[in-house]
């Protein structure tokens, strides 16, 4: 199963393209066009993929936890947005929980659920507040972030879930592997934007 | 880790954000990214020359090289993006693929504290090297993805091609490789100290 992990690891992130607020495919908007911006957003990709290894590795009782609080922060942050709660450096505060969960995957070692949870629940709602669209209705950014709670969640569960319990050696590092790539990554793009 | 291969360099090839964000063709994206190392024939033959190593160490050097080195290289990517000078930068790049070429061609086994330690070094000069040269205006999140991807498959080469050792006869071709490494690497050093 790790292998296949690392497929779609690799795949989603090697298909993600460049994004903001805006649509990411021009045309589509609302649910879909939601549903498609964590994947195709490249610092949100890379960061889910980081995420998702990090739950993949953890204890099985605190697999299914994680991924409870992780759509408990996209749909808070769903009422925050509804409540005009905005932050201006919501991508960044994603990128450096994907490159934190990034490295924690590389160190492979047992993390405490009060660590990991943390991570997820900020992460999560770093994601949703960094993919309010620039569109006036009120409905289409309802329904294009109501889309992004529910792909970025469906991302974060078929990278956990095709990771679990690797159980050959090569495996493991695989996985151990492209977590230090992400955490690698994702340093470099944190200085690059810090040293500007 | 065949299949993995594939489907990576199936990702690679697939990706089309190398463009998105920069007006130069190649100027930025996971393209240039991945093309930063590969072009480089300097970095090419050192990150080789890790893979092969680490195969010729056996476990554990063989899996935590591949986990340590992006990270350290990213270490010396920050200096390099701060601009904090690290001496004769090209000399220690071309250094590595001599010294690493050749512990593996007189097939050196140092402790793995030891070996981390020399690999590490090394790695903070290829990675300032590229933290320097990120050109400006490259889709920043594409661009290191791909060049730590590519870091990483060529230790993968290097790796694959290493675990020949298995066999007397893919010894000595892999001590050959290291061989031809250092001597690359030579030609390298002389380049930049002419």
């Amino acid at each position: 199963m790790t292998l296949w992990g690392a497929a779609l690891a690799a795949l989603v992130v090697g298909f993600s393209d460049s994004a903001s607020a805006h649509p990411v495919i021009q045309g589509v908007t609302g649910f879909p066009g939601g549903l498609l911006h964590p994947v195709l957003e490249p610092a949100h990709a890379l960061s889910l993929v980081a995420l998702g290894l990090m739950v993949g590795q953890q204890r099985a009782p605190h697999r299914m936890p994680l991924m409870v609080a992780f759509a408990g922060a996209l749909l808070a942050a769903i009422l925050l947005v509804v409540f005009a709660f905005a932050v201006t450096e919501a991508g960044t505060v994603l990128l450096a929980c994907g490159g934190l969960a990034g490295l924690l995957v590389a160190i492979a070692r047992p993390l405490p659920i009060a660590l990991t949870g943390a991570l997820i629940v900020i992460a999560g709602v770093a994601l949703e507040l960094d993919s309010v669209p620039a569109i006036i209705s009120v409905q289409d950014t309802l329904l294009a972030l109501a889309g992004t709670a529910f792909g970025a969640w469906l991302a974060l569960m078929v990278v956990a879930g095709s990771t679990l319990d690797p159980k050959r050696e090569w495996q493991r590092v695989g996985v151990r592997v492209l977590g230090s790539w992400a955490a690698a990554s994702v340093i470099l793009v944190l200085t690059l934007k810090f040293a500007k | 880790m065949l299949r993995l291969l594939l489907l990576l360099l199936f990702a690679i090839a697939s990706t089309s954000s190398a463009l998105a964000h920069t007006g130069g063709g190649m100027g930025g994206g996971f393209l240039s990214g991945i093309a930063h190392p590969l072009f480089g024939p300097d970095h090419v033959v050192a990150m080789v020359a890790v893979g092969l190593w680490g195969a010729f160490l056996g476990a554990p050097a063989i899996w935590l090289l591949p986990v340590v080195f992006p990270l350290v290289m990213a270490f010396g990517g920050v200096l390099g993006i701060l601009g904090v000078p690290i001496p004769a930068v090209e000399i220690g790049i071309a250094a590595s693929a001599v010294v690493l070429g050749l512990m593996v061609a007189l097939a050196v086994r140092p402790s793995l504290i030891v070996a981390a330690i020399i690999v590490g070094a090394f790695a903070i000069f290829h990675g300032h090297a590229h933290g320097a040269e990120l050109p400006a205006g490259a889709d920043a999140v594409a661009y290191s993805l791909g060049f730590v991807v590519a870091t990483g498959l060529l230790h993968l080469c290097g790796i694959t091609f290493g675990l020949l050792v298995r066999w007397p006869s893919g010894r000595v071709a892999v001590r050959v490789a290291g061989s031809a490494i250092a001597v690359a690497g030579l030609v390298f050093l002389g380049g930049t100290m002419a």
